[in-house]
C-alpha cells in the first residue's frame, strides 16, 4: 500500500504538473481538491486517465469518482480494492 | 467618429451549410419539420468508435466544389467559398471592392492538415493563411480578419461586424464561419467526457452531454438599407466569467453581462425581448449557467431555445449558423423547439419548449454563446420596422498610452526598461521571469507555453494598476494561433491513438484561453477578443481597441501580440485608458 502511494504522488506530480512538489510534500491523507494542491476539473479528467492507462480501472460516470478521489489514500485503496 | 446617430447594420443576403441543409432556407425548412442532422457515424478516420454527430453530406459538397472548381481547396475553405459565393450573388456585392470587407469566424480551421504530418507544418494550418485563400478567390480588396474566440468565435465576429458597419469603417461586411469534425476535436471533447451516447437534449433532466456537428454560415452585415433582409443587429457585447478556463460560471454573472450590455446599446427591457436563442450545449453545467445568467438579467419569462439538438454542436461556426436562423425565427414569427425537450432540469426556472411556438407580436431576439476561456457573446437582433437607429454614447474622452509591456530574445521589457534578463530555451526564461515577480500561482505551471507568455506579460504589465472587473477589456492577437499546443495534441494522437488524449493538453487548444488565464488572475470580466493575424505590423488591432473604449463604459483597454510556436515567443501589450 504505501509502495501504491508513492508511485500514485510521483504519478500526479507528474500528469497534472505540480512543479515544485516532491511526493514528501503531498499528505496522502489530505483533500486533493478545494485547498491542499488545489486541483479542479481538469485534473479530474487527467486523474481518470491516469486509473485508466497505469492501472486498467475504468470510471464511467465522473459523479462516482468523488469519493474515490478525496485524497492520494483513498485513490490508493480503490485501485487496490478493484484491481486485477 | 463624431457624436449623433450611427448607420444602422441591417443583415443582408445569409447562407447556411449544415447537416440539415446547403442554404438558409432549406435549412429553416428542415428545423419547421424537426429534421435532425445528428446521425450515427461510424469512421475510424474521426474516432475509433462509432459516435454520434451532425454531419455534412460531402458528396454532395464535393460534387458542388467540383463544379465551381474548387479542387485545390480544403474542405473547411470548399464549404467557405461555396457559402460566401451564394451570399455575395444573392446582394450583388463584390468583396474587391474598397468598402466591403470580410470576417472569419473559426476555432480550428484547416486543422486536418496536421493530421499528416505534425513534423512538416502545412501552411494551411495556419488560419490567416485559410483566411487569405478563401478572399483570394474573392480577389478581395482588404485584408480578411480572423476571430479564433472558442465556440463565441461566430457571435464575436457578428458583433464585430456590426460594429465596423456602425461605425462606417466600412459599407459591408461579409461574415463566414465554419468548423469541421476531425479527429483532433472528437478525440478532445471525448476526452473531457463532455460527449453524450445519445442526440444532445439542452436543458432537459435527462442531458447528459453535447453532440458534435460541422457546418458553415454566411452572413452579410450592410449599411445599405436596400440590401436588407429585414432584420437589423441592434447590439453586441463580449464579456468573460473570470472563473475557469472551461468550466462554466457558478453564478452565470458573465453572460448575464453581456446580455445586459448588448440590450443597454437600445435601451432595451426584457418586454422588448421575444425570445432567446441560447447556446444549449446540453452539457450539465453550461446549461445550468445559462438558465442563472437569464434569471439574473431578468429574463425568466422570455421564451428560450437551443438548436444543437439539429445541427450539433459546430464550434465557431454555431454562433453564426444559430444567428441565421434567428434571423428567420424573426421572420416566420416562430421559435423553434428544442427538439427532444421533455422535463426543464436546470436550477431557475426558463421557459423551454419541444415544439415550435409561434409568437404573434414578434419583434426582437437575444442570441447568446459560452466558450472555452469563460468567454460569452451576446448579439441583438430586431425585425426592421422595430429596430431603432442606435445613439452614438460618447463615453469621455480619447485613448491614452498608459504602460507597455514587452516580452522577447530572453528578456522582459516594462514602459522601455530591461526589468528581467536570462538565457536558455523559453522554458527556462520563463521560469525565471516568473520566479523573478515573486508573485506564486499554482496554476502557472500547469498552462501552455503561449498562456505562460501572456499571462506573463499581463503580469508584469498590471504590477501596480488596480480595475474594476467591468472597466478592463483585453484584445489580443497572434500569428500561430494556439497551433504550439495543436501539435502536441496531434502528436499525442498519431502516437497512443484517441484513448491517450488528455484534457490537459486539449483545453488549451484555443488560443483565447490565454485570455482566459489572464481574465481569471486579474478578474477581468470585459470584452475579451482573440484576432489571428499574419504579422504584428496590423494597424487594426489599435484602432479596434481604441473603439471598443471609446464606445464603451470601460476605463481600459489591453491590446497586443501574444506569439509563440516552438521556441519563438513575442509577446507586446499595451494598456490605453480613457483620457
Amino acid at each position: 500500500m504505501e509502495k501504491l502511494i508513492n508511485d500514485l504522488k510521483v504519478q500526479l506530480i507528474e500528469a497534472l504538473n505540480l512543479e515544485e512538489i516532491t511526493p514528501e510534500e503531498i499528505d496522502a491523507e489530505a483533500p486533493l481538491f478545494g485547498d491542499g494542491l488545489g486541483l479542479d476539473s481538469i485534473d479530474a479528467l487527467e486523474i481518470i486517465l491516469i486509473l485508466e492507462k497505469q492501472y486498467g480501472l475504468r470510471i464511467e460516470n465522473p459523479a462516482e469518482a468523488k469519493p474515490i478521489f478525496y485524497s492520494v489514500r483513498t485513490l490508493a485503496e480503490y485501485i487496490e480494492k478493484n484491481r486485477k | 467618429m463624431g457624436s449623433g446617430v450611427s448607420n444602422i447594420a441591417y443583415v443582408g443576403a445569409t447562407n447556411v451549410i449544415s447537416s440539415v441543409g446547403f442554404t438558409t432556407e432549406e435549412c429553416f425548412n428542415a428545423l419547421e419539420r424537426y429534421v435532425s442532422g445528428i446521425v450515427p457515424v461510424d469512421d475510424p478516420l474521426l474516432y475509433e468508435h462509432p459516435f454520434l454527430a451532425a454531419q455534412v453530406d460531402w458528396q454532395r459538397l464535393s460534387a458542388m466544389a467540383q463544379a465551381a472548381g474548387l479542387d485545390c481547396y480544403t474542405g473547411t475553405e470548399r464549404m467557405m467559398i461555396l457559402s460566401i459565393k451564394d451570399v455575395l450573388e444573392q446582394s450583388g456585392i463584390s468583396l474587391a471592392s474598397k468598402d466591403a470587407a470580410v470576417i472569419f469566424s473559426s476555432t480550428k480551421g484547416n486543422v486536418d492538415l496536421l493530421s499528416q504530418s505534425v513534423e512538416v507544418l502545412d501552411e494551411g494550418a495556419y488560419l490567416w493563411k485559410m483566411a487569405q485563400r478563401v478572399a483570394g478567390y474573392f480577389n478581395a480588396f482588404n485584408k480578411p480578419e480572423v476571430i479564433s474566440n472558442a465556440c463565441i468565435s461566430g457571435v464575436s465576429a457578428t458583433v464585430i461586424a456590426s460594429r465596423l458597419v456602425r461605425e462606417g469603417v466600412y459599407r459591408h461586411v461579409v461574415v463566414v464561419g465554419a468548423d469541421i469534425l476531425t479527429r483532433f476535436v472528437v478525440s478532445g471533447f471525448s476526452a473531457f467526457k463532455s460527449v453524450s451516447s445519445r442526440p444532445c437534449t439542452p436543458y432537459d433532466a435527462n442531458r447528459d452531454g453535447l453532440t458534435l456537428g460541422e457546418g458553415c454560415a454566411t452572413i452579410l452585415i450592410t449599411s445599405d438599407k436596400k440590401l436588407s433582409c429585414g432584420v437589423a443587429v441592434e447590439g453586441g457585447a463580449i464579456t468573460n466569467d473570470a472563473n475557469h478556463i472551461s468550466g462554466p460560471s457558478r453564478t452565470g454573472d458573465g453572460l448575464c453581462y453581456a446580455i445586459q450590455q448588448a440590450m443597454e446599446e437600445n435601451d432595451l427591457t426584457s418586454e422588448d425581448i421575444s425570445f432567446i436563442n441560447a447556446h444549449g450545449t446540453a452539457t450539465p453545467f453550461n446549461d445550468e449557467m445559462e438558465s442563472k445568467a437569464i434569471a439574473l438579467v431578468g429574463l425568466s419569462a422570455v421564451p428560450v431555445n437551443s438548436l444543437k439538438p439539429y445541427f450539433g454542436h459546430t464550434l465557431g461556426a454555431s454562433g453564426l449558423i444559430e444567428t441565421v436562423m434567428c434571423v428567420e425565427m424573426l421572420k416566420h414569427g416562430v421559435v423553434i423547439g428544442t427538439k427532444g425537450f421533455a422535463e426543464l432540469g436546470v436550477p431557475e426556472p426558463i421557459v423551454v419548449s419541444g415544439v415550435h411556438q409561434p409568437i404573434s407580436n414578434m419583434v426582437r431576439c437575444v442570441k447568446t454563446a459560452s466558450g472555452f476561456g469563460g468567454c460569452n457573446g451576446a448579439v441583438v437582433l430586431a425585425l426592421e420596422g422595430h429596430s431603432k437607429a442606435i445613439k452614438v454614447k460618447e463615453n469621455g474622452g480619447t485613448a491614452q498610452h498608459i504602460g507597455s509591456c514587452q516580452i522577447a530574445d530572453g528578456k522582459v521589457v516594462v514602459d522601455g526598461s530591461v526589468v528581467f534578463e536570462a538565457g536558455g530555451d523559453f522554458a527556462e526564461f520563463i521560469r525565471g521571469a516568473f520566479k523573478h515577480l515573486e508573485a506564486p500561482n499554482m496554476k502557472f505551471y500547469k498552462m501552455d507555453n503561449l498562456c505562460k507568455l501572456g499571462y506573463l506579460a499581463a503580469e508584469y504589465l498590471l504590477k501596480d494598476k488596480k480595475y474594476a472587473s467591468l472597466d478592463l477589456g483585453i484584445i489580443l492577437a497572434n500569428r500561430s494561433s494556439s497551433l504550439d499546443t495543436d501539435i502536441n495534441h496531434q502528436r499525442i494522437l498519431n502516437e497512443h491513438s484517441e484513448a491517450g488524449a488528455s484534457p490537459a493538453v486539449f483545453v488549451y487548444t484555443l488560443p483565447n484561453v490565454v485570455l482566459g488565464e489572464i481574465c481569471i488572475r486579474h478578474k477581468i470580466q470585459g470584452e475579451n477578443t482573440f484576432f489571428i493575424n499574419e504579422d504584428r505590423s496590423d494597424s487594426f488591432l489599435e484602432s479596434y481597441a481604441r473603439m471598443v473604449l471609446e464606445r464603451s463604459q470601460y476605463k481600459a483597454v489591453i491590446y497586443g501580440w501574444c506569439e509563440l510556436l516552438g521556441n519563438d515567443y513575442q509577446a507586446e501589450l499595451v494598456i490605453i485608458e480613457k483620457k
